[in-house]
This record gives structure tokens, sequence and C-alpha cells, in this order.
């Protein structure tokens, strides 16, 4: 008895400063946009004005511009990422002369900041005189300005992205390969598979609790971009490259409508939920895990 | 298992080609980077090889004559490891807690600390602004931190850890007269070290690598760190067209961790595939 109640106390104490943090810094922040979200300053008040921050963010065609931005962000990220990632290890998943160097070549971009990398590739899409153009006008072709026009600057941001993660990704999914049982493959060879064969009956299956794990991280991620739309382009030129946190900071810190800005917050946040809930609802009943493996 | 059998050289010359022809594609960047911090300004403009005519020191001397960059280092070194220290408590706590306790809605504590994971600091820059506002510590390296302190991956990872010591040790020496802390200092902590330092690389490279939150919440020398200060940098009329400077900065911001991420490759890359990216 004595001892139970000790260890009750114990307990609180235990996950007190964890759960103080996560309320106060994850939770509460949410709940208080929640209630930000239904004003409106007038003067120095803000007064209650029930729904009109939603009506007028299901009106407002730059949030539509933005979230269809975000959309298509992810759309390209996410895919290419993940396949260039996938071909990688798959092609230093053998014994191979320097591959160490590879793994480091194709690994370091994770521990650069992306605020180093989008200066970094400002300076390549320099129009004129970045490299990119150099050697596009070089092959004859006519310099772009990457970030500067609407057509290209959201395919900038999305190489800054895919530069950034594919190295991650790729020595996770070289991790899953290495751990597929040699036998298994082996016992395939002798049945006569061939390597797509191989591939799709032995190998996909085996790596797919992994690549759910990459998805979701890399959707969740993706729609929570900001640091290179801050840097590189601004969100511009006019809102092609404006993806969710950059409005809410907008609206936040340059138009000052915190209460805009916190419906935004409630709507992005809600959104993450709901990815999360259709993830692991939806799409994770069909992962198949390997035998013994435990969710 | 082979996916492209050597059977002949020309099929292992162009399997090397792709490899090679990756990693030069995906080291261009850096390397460039590099290389330009070393040139003139009217090198950059002029020509476009790799190399500078000679490797100058000039972009890096005007970089740290304008960027306080010593102020900027000393407060991402605080921020990181500060909070690093920190998160070695709440974590190691509320990891035994969910590993070895039972308790009243345990699952759902759970569930909710994990949902953390999906929700980045960047997301939430608005109420927590007005929170840290109302606190009064805006423009502190204690504001920059907060919203890390808890770590739901570093609770998942070392959850893990702790489950994987057997039950009976503890026991074994509660019944001794040890108290559960001396158990979990002396014992259990030191037991599960690798995934402490999983855990430390991770969190300090996603730490140092943190620009967005940081940006909101500081105003000025004072409590900006490097990316932040990198970025103030880049808007500052100093640096305007002066793409050498700016790589020079660049580099000094980028190379602590990738010179640390040289020495303990090994290390970095295992932490990575054990935590994943979020700490």
């Amino acid at each position: 008895m004595c001892k139970r109640s000790k260890n009750r106390l114990r307990i609180f104490l235990y996950l007190l400063p964890t759960f103080f943090f996560l309320f106060f810094f994850t939770y509460f922040p949410y709940f208080s946009s929640f209630i930000d979200s239904f004003g409106e300053r007038r003067g120095n008040l803000v007064s209650f004005v029930g729904l009109k921050n939603y009506e007028r963010l299901a009106l407002d065609p730059i949030f539509h511009t933005v979230l269809w931005n975000n959309f298509l962000y992810s759309i390209l990220t996410v895919p290419l990422t993940m396949l260039f990632a996938l071909g990688l290890a798959l092609l230093l998943n053998r014994k191979i002369a320097g591959s160490a160097f590879y793994r480091t070549a194709y690994f370091y971009p994770t521990v650069i900041p992306m605020a180093a990398a989008s200066m970094i590739w400002l300076y390549l899409f320099l129009p004129t005189y970045g490299v990119i153009n150099r050697f596009i006008m070089l092959l004859g072709g006519k310099s772009i300005e990457w970030v500067g026009d609407p057509h290209y600057a959201m395919i900038s941001i999305v190489i800054v992205g895919i530069w950034k993660n594919v190295g991650y990704y790729m020595m996770i999914f070289l991790t899953a390969l290495q751990s597929i049982p040699k036998s298994l493959l082996e016992s395939a060879y002798l049945d006569g598979a061939g390597p797509f064969q191989k591939f799709r009956s032995i190998v996909l299956p085996m790596i797919s609790s992994t690549s759910f794990f990459i998805l979701i991280i890399s959707v969740i991620n993706s729609f929570q971009a900001v640091d290179q739309v801050y840097l590189m382009t601004r969100g511009g030129p006019g809102n092609a490259t404006n993806l969710i946190v950059y409005y809410i900071y907008q609206n936040a810190f340059s138009f000052w409508n915190i209460q805009y800005a916190s419906t935004l917050t409630v709507f992005l946040v809600t959104l993450l939920l709901l990815l999360t809930l259709f993830f692991f609802k939806v799409v994770e009943p069909r992962v198949y895990y390997e035998s013994g493996e435990t969710k | 298992m082979r996916w492209i059998a050597p059977r002949k050289s020309f099929q292992n010359i162009l399997y090397h080609g792709v490899l090679i022809l990756c990693a030069a594609l995906i080291l261009f960047p850096f390397l460039w980077m590099v290389t330009s911090a070393f040139k003139t300004q009217s090198e950059i403009f002029r020509d476009i090889s790799l190399f500078p005519e000679t490797f100058r020191l000039d972009s890096f001397r005007e970089v740290l004559s304008i960027i306080p960059f010593d102020k900027y280092f000393l407060n991402t070194v605080k921020f990181v490891f500060g909070l690093l220290a920190v998160q070695f408590f709440t974590i190691t706590f509320a990891a035994y807690a969910f590993a070895r306790f039972r308790f009243l809605l345990k699952d759902l504590l759970f569930t909710l600390l994990l949902l953390q994971l999906m929700i980045a600091p960047q997301t939430l820059v608005v109420p927590n602004y007005i929170i840290i506002k109302n606190l009064k510590l805006l423009d502190t390296v204690t504001a920059i931190s907060l919203p890390y302190v808890a770590s739901a991956m570093g609770v998942f990872l070392l959850r893990q850890a702790f489950r994987s010591i057997p039950a009976e040790m503890e026991e074994a020496a509660v019944m001794d007269g040890a108290s559960i802390e001396y158990y979990l200092f002396k014992i259990a902590i030191p037991l599960v070290k690798p995934s402490y330092t999983a855990f430390a690389l991770v969190s300090i490279n996603f730490h140092w690598n943190e620009f967005f939150w940081p940006l909101i919440v500081t105003d000025t020398v004072k409590s900006r760190v490097l990316t932040v200060g990198l970025a103030m940098f880049a808007e500052s009329s100093e640096s305007a067209a002066a793409w050498n400077d700016l790589m020079a900065a660049t580099l000094l911001v980028a190379a602590p961790l990738v010179v640390l991420f040289l020495i303990f490759q090994k290390a970095f890359v295992e932490s990575f595939m054990t935590t994943g990216l979020k700490a």
C-alpha cells in the first residue's frame, strides 16, 4: 500500500517535466489558436466574430493558391525523393569498392542547415552568373530566372528539398534492404525468379514498413516546409511558392492579423492530425510487417 | 544480392558511372560553395572554373568583420547543448516511467506524446510567439529552447532501450535496498548508452540546423543563432552581390556540423537510422 502510493507520486514526478512542456508548447498553443480564430481585432480590442475567419479562409483566393502550392510541393518532393533514395539504396546494396565514399557523398546534406542549403542553391540558381545558367548557356540554352520566374520557382524549392533529404532516406532504405534474409533471395533465385520478379515479390514487401515510415515523415514534413521559402523566394514571385507555414507567418508578422494567422494554424494542425490518422487507419493495415515484428 | 550482375566489364563501368554521377551531383553544390568562398567578387562574375586563381581569405575576413560570428556561435552552442542537457533529464524520466510502470491512461498519454512528432515548431510559431511574449522571454536563448524540451522521439527511443533490460535487474537492485533512482542512474542508463549517443547526435544536428522558430523569437545579436545570423547577413546591404562573402558566411555556418559528421560518421549515420530525423 505504502509502496504503491509512493510509486504513484514517483510516476507523476517522472512524467511531469515532459508533459508540462508538451502541454504548454504543443497542446495549449493549438487550443489558444483555436480560441483566437474566433476573434477579430477592432482598434485595440479583439471581439468575438464567430466563424468569420473560417468563412474568409474558405473564400480566400490566396489561401487556395497556397494550399494548391503545398499540395504540388508534396506531390513533387515526396515520390521523387523516395524513388531516388530507393534507387541509390539498391545500387549501394552490394559489396563494391568505395561504398563508404558514396554513402558519405549521398548522406552529407542531412547535416547541412536548410538555411545554408538555401544560400548555396540561390547562388547556383543565379540568373546569367549562376553556374547552372552558365552551363545551360554553354549548351546553347537561354538563362533561366529560376527563383524569379513563376514557372521555375516551385521547381527550384523542390530541387532543394530533394537534395537535402534524399541521402537520409537512402540510408534508411539501405538498412532495410540489408536486413532482408539472404536465404529468401537465394531460394527465389533457385526457383528461377529474375531480378524484377525478386524485387516485386520479395524486396518490395520486405521494405514496405520502412517505406511507410518514410512516406509519413516526408508527407508530414512537406506540409511544414518553410525555411527555403523564406530564404529563397519569400513565397514569390506573386505567391507562386507561398506554402502554408509561410502564409501563416505573413499574416501574423507582416499583416499583423493574429486572428487570421491563428485560423490558418488551426487548419494546418488539424490537417496534419487528419493525415496522420489517414496513414495509420487506412494505409498502415496494408503494410506488410516482417514476421516476429510487432507494430 | 546482385541487382546488376557485373558479368561484363561494360556493365560494371556503367554501374560505377551512375554512382559517381549521382555523387558528383549531390557533392557539387557544397564544393562550389566552398571554392567560391575563396574567390574574389570579379572572379565570381567572370569565369566558371571550380577553383579560384589563388585561395584568398579576404571574404572570410570581410564576413567576420561584419557578422558577430563568435556571438552567434556561442548562442548556438548554448541553445543546442543547454537543451541537450535538459532533454537528458526530461526524456530519461518519462521514458523510464513508460517502460517500467503501469498507470492510468498510459496508452492515451503515450499517443498524445507521439503526436508531437507530427507537429514541427514552425507550425505553431504564432501561438508560441504569443506565449513567449507573455512570459517576457522574447529575444532570449531560453525562448528558442522551450518548445523542444519535451522530446517525443527521445522518450520513444529510450523507452525501447529501457524495455530491453530484464526487469529482474531492477527488482534485484531494489531488493538490495537501492532506490529506483540509484538503479536508474548507476545501472540502467550506462547499459543503454548507445541509445543516448544516438539521441544526442540527432538532437544536436536537428537543433543546430533549426531556423524558423529561432528567427521568429529572436530580435537582436544578443540571442540570434548561426542560421538566423546567416539570413540576416544575406538580407543586409553588405552582402548584396558579394556572393563570395555570402558563401564564406555559409561555409562558416555549415562547417562545424560537417566536420563533426566527418569525424563521427559511423555514429552519425547509425543514430539517424535508429531515431528518425526529429529530436
